[in-house]
């Protein structure tokens, strides 16, 4: 658990190279010097990276949390082609590479946390529910995440099309960053970052519905861990009702909802990211008690 | 009454500051015993927190983390500028490229080509190195003068401030190094007087209204001690009181801050510093009859500034502050000596190489340069200093030039002489600043003169020719004449290629003008800037001489 009576500490912040088919990723990590208590694997949304979480890393790594997030193909610094994705299986390979290797660089005996925000959450979802994906976690959060936003949004004709989707055009995600945040600083930030991806080629919209599909009709059931849906109290982007039916339906009676005080949808540049990540760590390191001792 | 917060928290401070600068004096006091150990221990450090690094990866620098013997022969020699690629991508990842620390600020400092620099300010420097070496020299001052911490008026500190940042590279704030606002963490630079009224950022970002501040709240209390990096800072403490004498007073007489209601009345020190005031040389002495210590760089040509030290202290201990820049520690002071402080063998790890190489050219060419660890150096000999910081900017070449001075249990006794470099050449003489200095002071003895603030610029005519402004006594054309010739002929002995233009007629006669005390300290204040007031530096080299015609009144041109 915490020790809650000593100083912040020496961290470290780490970029991994994790070599993959056809280019090499970024699995960036926040890890406090010490005992390594637990461990948070970040799934990214659409136009962010790790270079978003320089304030989030630190307090994960102070909280004696090892916070990882991969930099996804083509996004960050991570290698692969910008404005596109791969085909869901490559997709989900990465994924299974990445956390395989935090697992065991992480050990057995340390509770580890996936946390997926806004798409990354969609990626997330597709993950666990993906048969390939086996190494163990403790526990899931959903963060201002849309999960099944095209099965929601799209009527069954605009979904065969999509899934029909070949072509190379982009396609402009049409985010804002006064959704984002209310601090200029971060705002600023996000219209001048040069990493960021703000477009998708038209046929990688038919690879996220793919990857919708693996958690809408699911082939296997989850383990029995908990899991949250954390948002604001309400978002500018996300509809958030349709997103928490979701999530309850996925998770079932592992569930819990949970809200913070902001109607921004990234909560890591509100005034609640210090309680957010607070949380999440507390959430993350509860799970390693060994209730039997 | 309440104790106000920014007392309590002065209260709360005290005790825990002390201890923590007693520590860290303590420690440094331990490594000047084992230099060796202390250098291997920071090279041991800086490998460890950098071998998995993006940047150390990619060249194969990694390798040295199994031999650390291999540091020196892997890695190359940098300039900042070299390191401009890796710090554009750390902006990007903030921790990682460089070393493997999360980047909590850029360090913002002039850049060779006019862009400010981003010098890496990284949690683990900031724990490991930074904060320890300023408590380290805070220990230094209160074991000298233990009543700087007597109460919460007893010290002015004008060596950080606390100024909000405006200034975003990919979200993370680019501030001076001096700038300590907002607090990091709690391990942060957390002295007792971080809430005073005249220290937070509240107070005026300009440097006359945050000065007008300081004095307005210090005034007619018991102050011992005024700290600050620069003397010209603590000339300009001086010259502002005087300057705004008159509202200072009102304000105290009637309980204002600039005319706003503030605090109670206070008729006494009205009183008091209407009759220091009627004086027209009072010294701040005079205004705080309880001073003892004032603290400010006292050597190079910081030292210029002796005399008028002198004047505005008199009979006030002086400490020296430490040798440093934004991109890292050198020396920090253990004791009184003003001009020569232990090299800091525990802030970096540092490398050598003789005055006399052409480093520049050999880096130029890419050409191995042998390099002096510090149990190489001699006493009595120059160097350029090369220095391996924890923050990831590894065997930087600053462009200082070092004096050993002497060697005291194996740690080099050091201090700064001048930048590396010719100052200025028309054509080949290749004059040094150390050149122009020694001219100047042997020119001026010639005349019975110490040598105090002076200018040096290049004036371009047929033929070319040097201009030296100096503060004098008694400034004169018979001075100027006399002292024209002297210091041009100690040029002449001193650099043989100047000699050669001279004689030859390529080079014209140095020109000397004489201005009046305290000119020169006018002309530096009018250019201190806003917003960098307290790093702002004077600087004797000039590559122009619009300073003549400013601090003489007179267009030059013989």
């Amino acid at each position: 658990m915490i020790e809650t009576k000593r100083p912040p500490q020496n961290i470290r912040r780490e970029i991994v190279g994790i070599p993959v088919e056809g280019a090499e990723l970024a699995l960036h990590l926040w890890r406090p010097r010490g005992q390594v208590k637990g461990a948070v694997f970040y799934f990214h949304g659409l136009q962010s990276h790790a270079g978003w979480l320089w304030e989030v890393g630190p307090q994960f790594a102070d909280n004696d949390i090892a916070f990882y997030v991969l930099d996804r193909r083509g996004s960050g610094i991570s290698g692969g082609t910008r404005h596109d994705l791969p085909d869901v299986d490559t997709v989900i390979r990465d994924y299974v590479t990445a956390l395989e290797h935090v697992r065991e660089t992480v050990g057995e005996s340390v509770p580890l946390s996936l946390f997926g925000h806004c798409l990354g959450g969609s990626f997330m979802a597709a993950l666990m529910h993906h048969p390939d994906f086996t190494t163990r976690y403790d526990a899931a959060v959903f963060c201002s995440a849309w999960l099944g936003k095209l099965h929601a949004t799209l009527d069954d004709e605009q979904l065969r099309t999509l899934a029909a989707e070949t072509g190379q055009e982009p396609w402009d995600a049409g985010l804002r960053a006064q959704d984002f945040t209310d601090e200029a600083r971060h705002r600023h930030f996000i219209d001048h970052d040069d990493l960021a991806v703000r477009e998708l080629t038209r046929r990688s919209r038919g690879v996220l519905l793919d990857l919708e599909r693996l958690y809408m009709r699911p082939e296997r059931t989850l383990p029995a861990v908990p899991a949250a849906y954390v948002s604001g109290i309400s978002d500018p982007i996300i509809d958030l009702d349709d997103a928490r039916r979701t999530f309850l339906g996925m998770t079932g009676s592992h569930g819990a909802l949970l809200q913070f005080a902001t109607d921004k949808h990234y909560l890591f540049y509100t005034d609640v990211r210090a309680r957010l990540v607070d949380w999440a760590s507390t959430f993350t390191l509860l799970q390693g008690l060994d209730r039997h001792a | 009454m309440d104790i106000p917060h920014w007392q309590k928290h002065w209260n709360d401070r005290r005790a825990p500051f002390a201890d923590e600068c007693r520590q860290a004096r303590d420690a440094l006091l331990s490594d000047l015993k084992q230099p060796g150990v202390a250098q291997q221990r920071v090279l041991a450090d800086v490998i460890d927190m950098s071998a998995g690094s993006v940047h150390w990866r990619e060249r194969g620098y990694d390798a040295v983390a199994a031999d650390p013997g291999l540091f020196r022969s892997v890695l190359p020699i940098m300039r900042y500028d070299d390191f401009v690629p890796e710090i554009e991508r750390e902006t990007r990842t903030k921790g990682g490229t460089l070393t493997c620390s999360p980047v909590l600020r850029w360090l913002k400092t002039s850049g060779t080509t006019g862009v400010p620099k981003l010098v890496p300010y990284t949690l683990h420097w900031l724990l490991t190195y930074r904060i320890p070496a300023m408590k380290a020299m805070w220990g230094t001052y209160l074991e000298y003068h233990p009543e700087l911490l007597d109460h919460p008026y007893a010290t002015l500190d004008t060596q950080t401030v606390r100024e909000d940042v405006f200034d975003f590279v990919h979200g993370i704030g680019h501030q001076a190094v001096s700038n300590r606002h907002p607090q990091i963490n709690s391990r942060d630079w957390n002295p007792p007087w971080y809430e005073s009224p005249w220290f937070g950022p509240a107070v005026p970002s300009a440097h006359e209204g945050r000065m007008y501040h300081r004095i307005r709240h210090l005034v007619g209390r018991d102050l011992h001690y005024i700290s600050a990096i620069n003397p010209s800072t603590l000339i300009s403490l001086r010259d502002l009181l005087a300057a705004h004498g008159t509202d200072l007073v009102r304000d105290l007489r009637e309980g204002t801050l600039e005319g706003r209601p503030y605090t109670e009345p206070d008729e006494r020190a009205a009183r008091h510093l209407e009759d220091v005031l009627r004086k027209p040389d009072f010294s701040l002495k005079d205004v705080w009859p309880s001073l003892t210590l004032y603290t400010c760089w006292l050597s190079a040509s910081a030292g210029l500034y002796a005399a008028k030290l002198d004047a505005v202290f008199p009979g006030v201990d002086k400490l020296p502050f430490m040798s440093c820049g934004t991109e890292g520690v050198t020396t920090i002071p253990v004791d009184d000596s003003p001009h020569s402080q232990p090299l800091a063998v525990g802030q970096a790890y540092f490398e050598f190489v003789p005055a006399d190489v052409p480093l520049g050219e050999l880096v130029d060419s890419g050409e191995p340069v042998h390099t002096l660890l510090f149990d190489e150096v001699e006493p009595g000999r120059d160097y350029h200093l090369i220095m391996t910081q924890g923050n990831g900017l590894y065997r930087l070449w600053t462009g200082d030039i070092y004096r050993v001075d002497r060697i005291v249990d194996g740690t080099p006794w050091v201090h700064f002489v001048h930048r590396d470099g010719i100052f200025h050449s028309f054509t080949g003489e290749k004059i040094t600043e150390s050149q122009v200095t020694e001219a100047i002071r042997r020119g001026l003895a010639a005349s019975g003169l110490g040598t105090g603030l002076y200018m040096c610029g290049p004036r371009w005519a047929e033929p070319p020719y040097y201009i030296v402004v100096t503060e004098a006594p008694e400034p004169s054309p018979r001075l100027d004449r006399a002292l024209s010739a002297d210091v041009d002929s100690a040029l002449h002995e001193i650099n043989i290629e100047y000699a050669s233009k001279r004689d030859s007629g390529r080079l014209g006669a140095l020109e000397v003008v004489t201005v009046p005390h305290d000119a020169i300290t006018a002309y530096i204040e009018s250019r201190r800037q806003a917003g960098n007031a307290t790093q702002y530096k004077y600087k004797p080299f000039q590559q122009d001489i619009d300073f003549v015609a400013a601090v003489s009144g007179r267009i030059s041109g013989r």
